[in-house]
C-alpha cells in the first residue's frame, strides 16, 4: 500500500504540479508596483517583447477588429423560430443598442494565442519482465472529477513493459472519451488536414473553420496553431481581410501578421476602406513589437500622428510602398472632395 | 416487480466490500466495470459505487482503454475494501499498486514455455512457432 500515496503526494507538489501550472503561463504573484512605475514598461515582457495578453496590445487589436453589429449577430444556424417584433421608443431603442453592443463585446473576446506545447515523454517505470506478455497497450485514465484536465494522470503501459505518460494526442482523446465536450470529436475530423483546408478556403469559410478549430483543439496544440496559421496565410495571400473583420479571430490574425512583418496588404485594405484610425493602430502595434526598426525610431523622435505615421512607415518598412502611397493619395483626394462639396 | 425490489433491497450477514470487475456488454463483446460491491452480491448485481471501467477489446488505435477513479478507489481502500485478483493485476499494470506477483510469474511461465518450444523445434519454422505461440 506504500505506492498508494505516491501519486497523491506527487500530484500535490513537485514538478508535475508546477509544470502543469507553468503550462498556462501562471507565475508567482508579482509584488505590487507603484502606479506610475509601469508606465514606461507598459506592454514589455521580461525579454523586452510585448506579449499577446498585454493590455495595450489587446486594446489596439480590439480597436482594429471593428464592431459591425450586423455581422456579429448575423443568423447562426439554429432552429427556425418566427421573428419577434417589438415597438420601442427612441430611448428604449438606444438602450437595446447599448445592450447589444455589450453582448457583442463578449462575443468578440479573442481566443488565446499560446506557444506550441512541449511533447511529453516521461517514463514512470520500466518492467522488462512484462515484455511480450501483452500484445496491445493499456491506457489508464484517472477519472477523479475534481482535478483539472491539465493535471489529470493518463498513463500508457506498452507491450514491452514500459509505463509512460500519455502523449498530448492520447490525452486529448481520452479526456474527450470520458469527459466529452460539446463540439469536439474524439478523432479530429478530416477537414483539418492540409489538403482539405484548401477546399474550405476556396469556399471562403475561414471563420467557420476557425470556430471549429477552437472547439476541437486545445489552444497550445500543434494542430490548432497549424490550422490558424494556414488560415491567416490564405487570407493574407488573397486579401480577404473582410471575412474576419468584426469577428473574434481578427486580433489573432493581426498579431500573426505583425509578428511576421506581413502587414502591407492589411494596411492597404484599411486605407481603401477609410479606416485611418485602424491603420494608425496597426502601425503603433508594429512599433511596439519591433521597437528597433527605423520607422519606430523616427516616430518616437518626431512624435508623428495619423497620416504622417503611415507615410513614414510606408517609406521605411513596407515592401509595397507604391501601393500604399497610391491608396493614401486616393484617400486624401476623397477627403478633399467631400470637404469641398 | 416485487421480486425485483426484494433483490435490490437484500441485506447480507457477514461479507465484506470488494473491488472487482463486473462483466457487461453483449455476446462476443465483453465490457468490465470496476465496481465496489459486497462480496456476497452477484457479480453483475447491485453495487455500492462504480469506480471505473475497462474495455478488454483493443480499439482502432490498438489500445485497451481503462478508466479508474483513483480518489474514490483510495476512499474505499481506506474503508477496508479488498481487491479481486484481476483488479489487483489491473492496478499493478496501471502503476497504482506495485506489480502483482502472479503477473510476474505468468510472464516467466510464458517465457519458459516459449523457450521450451524453441528448443523442441531446433530449426524454427516461422508458421509453426507462431501457431504454438497463439495456442499457448
Amino acid at each position: 500500500m506504500a505506492a498508494l500515496g505516491a501519486w497523491g503526494r506527487a500530484a500535490r507538489r513537485g514538478r508535475l504540479w508546477g509544470a502543469a501550472r507553468a503550462l498556462w503561463g501562471w507565475r508567482r504573484p508579482q509584488p505590487q508596483r507603484a502606479l506610475g512605475q509601469d508606465a514606461g514598461t507598459a506592454g514589455e515582457k521580461k525579454d523586452g517583447k510585448p506579449s499577446f495578453t498585454d493590455e495595450a496590445v489587446q486594446d489596439l487589436l480590439y480597436r482594429m477588429t471593428g464592431l459591425d453589429l450586423q455581422k456579429v449577430f448575423r443568423p447562426v444556424k439554429q432552429e427556425l423560430k418566427p421573428p419577434k417584433y417589438k415597438l420601442l421608443t427612441e430611448k428604449q431603442l438606444q438602450e437595446a443598442t447599448k445592450k447589444a453592443i455589450k453582448e457583442a463585446k463578449e462575443k468578440l473576446t479573442m481566443p488565446p494565442v499560446l506557444d506550441e506545447r512541449e511533447p511529453i515523454d516521461d517514463v514512470l517505470a520500466e518492467d522488462k519482465i512484462l515484455e511480450g506478455v501483452e500484445t496491445t497497450k493499456y491506457i489508464f485514465t484517472d477519472l477523479t472529477y475534481s482535478i483539472p484536465h491539465r493535471e489529470r494522470f493518463i498513463v500508457v503501459r506498452e507491450p514491452n513493459g514500459v509505463l509512460r505518460k500519455a502523449t498530448w494526442e492520447e490525452r486529448d482523446r481520452m479526456i474527450q472519451i470520458f469527459f466529452p465536450k460539446e463540439g469536439r470529436r474524439v478523432i479530429p475530423p478530416a477537414v483539418f488536414k492540409d489538403e482539405h483546408l484548401v477546399t474550405v478556403f476556396q469556399q471562403d469559410r475561414h471563420e467557420d473553420i476557425l470556430n471549429m478549430c477552437i472547439a476541437q483543439f486545445e489552444p497550445d496544440s500543434a494542430d490548432y496553431i497549424r490550422v490558424h496559421h494556414r488560415t491567416y496565410d490564405d487570407i493574407e495571400k488573397h486579401a480577404k481581410y473582410d471575412l474576419l473583420r468584426s469577428t473574434r479571430h481578427f486580433g489573432g490574425m493581426v498579431w500573426y501578421l505583425v509578428n511576421r512583418k506581413k502587414t502591407d496588404g492589411l494596411l492597404i485594405d484599411m486605407i481603401h476602406k477609410d479606416l485611418l484610425d485602424d491603420a494608425t493602430s496597426l502601425i503603433t502595434l508594429y512599433h511596439m513589437l519591433h521597437p528597433e526598426c527605423q520607422s519606430a525610431k523616427e516616430a518616437e523622435e518626431r512624435k508623428l500622428q495619423g497620416v504622417d505615421l503611415i507615410k513614414v512607415f510606408a517609406k521605411t518598412e513596407s515592401q509595397k510602398e507604391g501601393y500604399i502611397q497610391l491608396a493614401l493619395q486616393a484617400y486624401e483626394e476623397a477627403m478633399a472632395t467631400s470637404t469641398a462639396s | 416487480m416485487v421480486q425485483l425490489g426484494s433483490r435490490l433491497l437484500k441485506g447480507y450477514r457477514g461479507g465484506h466490500v470488494v473491488i472487482r470487475l463486473a462483466l457487461g456488454g453483449c455476446t462476443n463483446r465483453p465490457f468490465y466495470r470496476i465496481v465496489a460491491a459486497h462480496s456476497r452480491r452477484a457479480r453483475d448485481g447491485k453495487y455500492l459505487e462504480q469506480l471505473g471501467c475497462l474495455d478488454p477489446l483493443p480499439n482502432a488505435r490498438g489500445e485497451k482503454v481503462a478508466g479508474l477513479n483513483l480518489e474514490r478507489l483510495r476512499h474505499w481502500l481506506g474503508c477496508g475494501a479488498q481487491l479481486s485478483r484481476p483488479a489487483e493485476k489491473l492496478l499493478g499494470l496501471a502503476g497504482f499498486l506495485p506489480l502483482h506477483p502472479m503477473t510476474v510469474t505468468g510472464a516467466e511461465r510464458l517465457r519458459r514455455r516459449q523457450r521450451a518450444q524453441e528448443a523442441a523445434v531446433p530449426t524454427p519454422v516461422v508458421g509453426g512457432s507462431q501457431e504454438h505461440g497463439e495456442t499457448a
